[in-house]
């Protein structure tokens, strides 16, 4: 499969997640919304794959490439807090973040090749890649939902409901983005000799990872302020995106980090 | 933050002192950076790293068994310091992620003369406020964790031993292990053997292991196609270059707009020059290099334009084949999909060892590991040098129990979730 037929899967798996999104406002039951997403979910995991076959090697390498799970992750990760939490907003939430993510793939298309570097030949390639992945979308839901707090606080009924949702999500984010660093330092100590070298790359995931565990610790006071937890969350959304795309475009990092894959 | 009639510094210390206290500590780094300069690793190699991982540790828990009742020391175990020493450390983090890094081995003069200079911040993680920072959070995480041995316990404890007991060795173990670290690169040629490496700032050393290179190969990818601009040399279309791996002969491909039909190809080629005709013939030999036969149809271009493409190698110049005065075909170097050094290693104790090294495959041997680092790159598949990195960490052991540590604690996160029900303050 290549990638001229991303197009087509994605604008179908847009469909279905809208649909889900819509029906979700509708009616109590979360059946429906829930199949319409999951089946979105198939179709553009499908596409994953064929890329995958096609590339033979994992889809993971490029910037573009990590952007194609992101979209897939994010409705995943609105799906299961949908499920967990009911609120019928979510869905359409991760939807239009997910469609953002696509949209830039389809205008920004990468170069995709088969050529896989041989410091990416590992075992820990997929899992530190896909992993961070997931931890991004569940943590980039979070953030809508700072900003859906930020933006409506004197709407919000139950706000302790919305906090429990929020902390929740966020020690399963910081949960995996933890596995997905150290998985980085045990792959990074066999490829390059160390587990740590302050690559501008590592310093943003430092500095991410703080962030998270400044919320969680802030939080673990009864008195802890919703709004200040919800600038956290903000705040640390904004060093994850340096960290993941920024990195590339930062004079500090120019030509200095090791975590660069894609080429001309 | 906190609203209260308690006047600042009246116990129970709450954030706005921990931001002083912090701040302090910022402070005196900022004091000792101005006037020692940067941390010199070395000097803190053993045994001095060994003596100061024993004191740290002494006074640790004698802050917990003699004075824990003292206010001070319970507001140093607890979120009212932990939240400011975060945040200031994280301040630092950030600093560092917009200002250019440079390694510990380059001296103050070479760095830029800039007023960051002064403060560290090109080599932050050897400065003075980096450092002091560090410590003083490993204080509280401590001190935090001894304090939580005195609680009722549950089964949370679990996954708060495991986060915290891990990044206090994870982040001890580097932070004291990384002035024993010891990396030196050895360069080996096929069929002799080498035990002199070169450290970080040139000094070649003789080393207690020797390595012989017994061969050394590369696999690469199949060559790719490419159209430049004769002009610029950049590949076309300009906004998004495009590029096609050879796949065999008789296909067909387009590139920025040009039919591509690929008519023949030779992995070992020799270019033999006549006069003011190339002639590209097969000859497996050191030096041959890839080349591919194609024909090239344009609308803009009455006759398609047939002729051989090459890379080149260390012997050839590399060939490409006009279509008309703007743009060409092109051939670039091929990616390195593999590079493997059969060795013998022998060491000073007597032991010998016959291994394959590759990226990502290191071979370990007593306290060390080699690395494949690098190899003859002017030579590219013809190398008959192999680059290899020797390391030595001897506190990788604490490093990674804490690791382990810490993804057990993550695991564990990720399944229990945080408390339910907003519980008391338990750590104030």
């Amino acid at each position: 499969m290549s990638w001229d037929s991303f197009i087509y899967f994605a604008i179908a798996a847009i469909i279905l997640w809208s649909a889900g999104a819509l029906t979700a406002f509708k009616g109590e039951k979360k059946t429906i919304p829930s199949l319409l997403t999951a089946l979105g979910l198939a179709v553009f995991f499908v596409f994953i794959l064929g890329l995958w076959v096609s590339l033979e090697r994992p889809p993971l390498r490029t910037m573009g490439e990590t952007r194609l799970w992101y979209s897939l992750f994010l409705p995943l990760a609105g799906l299961l807090t949908y499920r967990r939490w009911g609120y019928r907003w979510i869905l359409s939430f991760t939807t239009l973040l997910s469609v953002v993510f696509i949209i830039v793939n389809i205008t920004k298309p990468d170069i995709h090749n088969k050529v896989l570097m041989p410091a990416l030949q590992s075992p820990w390639f997929a899992p530190h890649v896909i992993i961070y992945m997931f931890s991004y979308a569940i943590l980039g839901a979070v953030t809508l939902i700072a900003i859906y707090y930020l933006v409506r606080e004197s709407k919000i009924s139950n706000k302790g409901r919305l906090m429990a949702m929020t902390d929740n999500l966020v020690y399963v984010g910081t949960a995996l983005i933890t596995m997905g660093m150290l998985m980085g330092a045990i792959w990074a100590k066999a490829a390059w000799g160390h587990y740590w070298s302050w690559d501008p790359k590592e310093t943003w995931a430092a500095a991410t990872w703080l962030g998270y565990l400044l919320y969680i610790h802030y939080r673990l006071r009864r008195k802890a302020s919703n709004k200040t937890s919800m600038y956290i969350l903000i705040i640390a959304f904004l060093m994850l995106q340096i960290c993941w795309v920024g990195v590339n475009y930062l004079p500090s990092a120019q030509g200095r980090s090791v975590h660069t894959y894609t080429m001309e | 933050m906190e609203k209260s009639s308690r006047k600042i510094w009246e116990h129970p210390w709450g954030y706005v002192e921990g931001f002083i206290v912090a701040s302090g500590v910022l402070l005196a780094g900022l004091m000792l950076q101005l006037t020692l300069g940067n941390i010199d690793k070395a000097a803190f190699g053993f045994p001095v790293n060994i003596i100061i991982g024993a004191l740290f540790m002494v006074g640790l828990l004698s802050l917990h068994f003699f004075l824990r009742r003292k206010k001070v020391v319970r507001w140093l175990s607890g979120v009212s310091s932990t939240i400011p020493a975060i945040s200031l450390l994280l301040a630092v983090i950030v600093i560092m992620g917009f200002t250019p890094q440079f390694s510990d081995h380059v001296s103050r003069e070479q760095l830029p003369p800039t007023p960051l200079r002064g403060l560290g911040w090109y080599q932050m993680t050897t400065s003075w406020p980096f450092v002091l920072l560090c410590f003083y959070m490993l204080t509280i995480l401590g001190l935090t964790t001894l304090r939580r041995t005195t609680k009722k316990k549950g089964w949370r404890d679990i996954g708060f031993y495991l986060n915290h007991v891990g990044l206090f060795l994870a982040l001890l173990g580097g932070m004291l292990g990384s002035g024993d670290m010891k990396r030196y690169t050895m360069s080996v040629k096929e069929g002799s053997v080498e035990w002199r490496g070169t450290d970080q700032l040139g000094q070649v050393h003789e080393l207690p292991i020797a390595i012989q290179l017994d061969t050394f190969m590369i696999e690469e990818y199949p060559p790719k196609l490419v159209i430049i601009d004769n002009q610029t040399g950049r590949i076309l279309p300009a906004d998004r270059p495009e590029a096609y791996m050879f796949e065999g002969v008789g296909k067909t491909t387009t590139l920025a707009g040009n039919q591509i039909e690929i008519l023949d190809f030779m992995a070992d080629a020799a270019i033999v020059r006549d006069s003011n005709i190339v002639n590209f013939v097969h000859m497996p030999m050191e030096g041959a290099t890839s080349a591919i036969k194609v024909r090239v149809t344009h609308p803009s271009i009455g006759q398609p334009v047939e002729g051989w493409v090459s890379n080149g190698s260390y012997i050839y110049p590399y060939e490409v084949l006009y279509i008309d005065s703007t743009k060409s075909v092109a051939m670039p170097v091929q990616e390195v999909r593999k590079y493997t050094s059969k060795v013998t290693v022998y060491t000073k104790s007597g032991h010998v060892r016959k291994a394959e090294i590759e990226v990502n495959r290191p071979l370990s041997i007593e306290n060390k590991v080699v690395y494949q680092y690098s190899y003859d790159e002017t030579r590219g598949k013809y190398s008959q040098v192999s680059i290899f990195e020797i390391v030595t960490d001897p506190w990788l052991a604490v490093v990674y129990v804490g690791i382990f540590m810490l993804l057990a604690g993550a695991l564990f996160m990720f399944i229990a979730g945080p408390r339910q029900e907003a519980t008391p303050e338990r750590c104030l």
